[in-house]
């Protein structure tokens, strides 16, 4: 019987360490790599790492001309930095202020796709492109016709392109012709 | 002196206590006075290398703008070894110069210190004397570092040869030290180590 009790007893005692650790752990998680407490206005690398805003800001700030992660050595910046919003605590106090605001979220908004893309010939979706330069060929670098997606539209769109492709053909041609006989 | 690097020095002195290598004995840490500004380290030589049973000290200041910048970490206790001054102590290492990073601790700082004792860096002396004899007569330096490990560290190799020849030298009115640093250079040359010495 004694064996047992015995048993049960360190068994818990086991559990109660398990526990313990586990709450180390999980406060260790949440540590500054830099100045290693828990991290004040906490941002985190491309990488995956934790700092204070203030402590990585200084350590860009001493390593200008090297910027690399403290723990990982892989390359950062400060546009790259993503801030970490908790629930709760939005207090701003820093004891160790005179450090630029935190950078912010890149936020990208989903696309809005609504509208008549036929329409959209003029704004962005027609793009035209020449260059003359000391070869002739150079003439004829580059014309395209996009609309916003990269998908054709349909409606005359296609034709056009076709057509105009045609005709420049022609003008290269002809222009080629009059530089080989010239 | 400034919070962050106290802080972080408080922190990291417990976090060297609670590691695994000071159960191991492999590395140690020790304030020096209260101020935290300045501690003594302490690093048990690599196994399977010459360094093996000796107990090296290292004297380790941290700069007020410690963690952002390295800590000065130099050998109190002599070592013959191509990375580290045989005369001042001073190390070569990246991680204590350009290479550091904001995340090392002292207990990363010592752990590497124990890797450079193992592996050494030739091509990057620090002592180039030592980095030379290193290439040209390998078992020379081994036996070398041995030596030192026994003379400075309490490792546990004593070579009756070595001592003879600097016994020799100090019948001549050489100091111990420099008796063994001259025989040293000349690898255990007694006749060119007179030869420098009384030139």
């Amino acid at each position: 019987m004694a064996t047992t009790s015995n048993e049960s007893d360190s068994s818990r005692k086991n559990t109660d360490n398990r526990e313990n650790d586990n709450k180390d752990e999980q406060n260790n998680m949440f540590e500054c790599n830099i100045c290693l407490d828990y991290a004040k206005d906490a941002v985190v690398s491309v990488c995956g790492h934790l700092f204070c805003w203030p402590c990585l800001h200084q350590w860009l700030e001493t390593r200008s001309s090297r910027q690399v992660c403290p723990v990982c050595k892989a390359v950062i910046s400060k546009d790259k930095v993503i801030p970490i919003y908790g629930r709760g605590n939005t207090k701003q106090e820093d004891p160790r202020n005179k450090v630029p605001p935190r950078p912010a979220g890149q936020r990208t908004e989903p696309d809005a796709n609504t509208g008549f893309p036929g329409f959209n010939f003029g704004d962005g979706g027609f793009h035209l492109s020449f260059g003359i330069g000391a070869f002739p060929f150079g003439f004829l670098t580059s014309f395209n016709f996009s609309d916003r997606h990269g998908v054709p539209v349909g409606g005359q769109l296609p034709q056009d392109d076709h057509y105009l492709s045609k005709l420049f053909l022609w003008i290269a041609v002809i222009f080629i012709i009059w530089l080989l006989l010239a | 002196m400034n919070n962050i690097a106290t802080q972080r020095i408080k922190r990291e002195f417990k976090e060297v206590i609670k590691s695994e290598e000071l159960a191991k004995c492999s590395i140690k840490v020790d304030l020096i006075g209260d101020s935290y500004t300045e501690l003594k380290g302490e690093i048990a030589g690599p196994p399977d290398t010459p360094y093996e049973g000796g107990t090296f000290f290292l004297e380790i200041k941290v700069p007020e703008t410690y963690p952002f910048n390295p800590p000065k970490v130099r050998f109190m206790t002599k070592i013959w070894h191509p990375n580290i001054s045989s005369v001042t102590g001073a190390i070569c290492l990246d991680i204590l110069k350009d290479q550091w990073a904001a995340a090392m601790t002292l207990r990363t700082v010592l752990l590497s210190l124990q890797a450079l004792m193992a592996a050494a860096e030739p091509d990057d002396p620090q002592d180039a004397v030592v980095a030379k004899q290193y290439k040209e007569y390998p078992e020379i330096f081994a036996k070398t570092a041995s030596h030192w490990t026994n003379v400075y560290a309490g490792g546990p190799n004593k070579n009756s040869e070595f001592d003879t020849k600097i016994q020799r030298l100090i019948d001549m009115g050489i100091e111990r030290d420099q008796a063994r640093g001259a025989l040293s250079t000349y690898n255990w040359d007694l006749e060119r180590a007179t030869e420098q010495l009384f030139s």
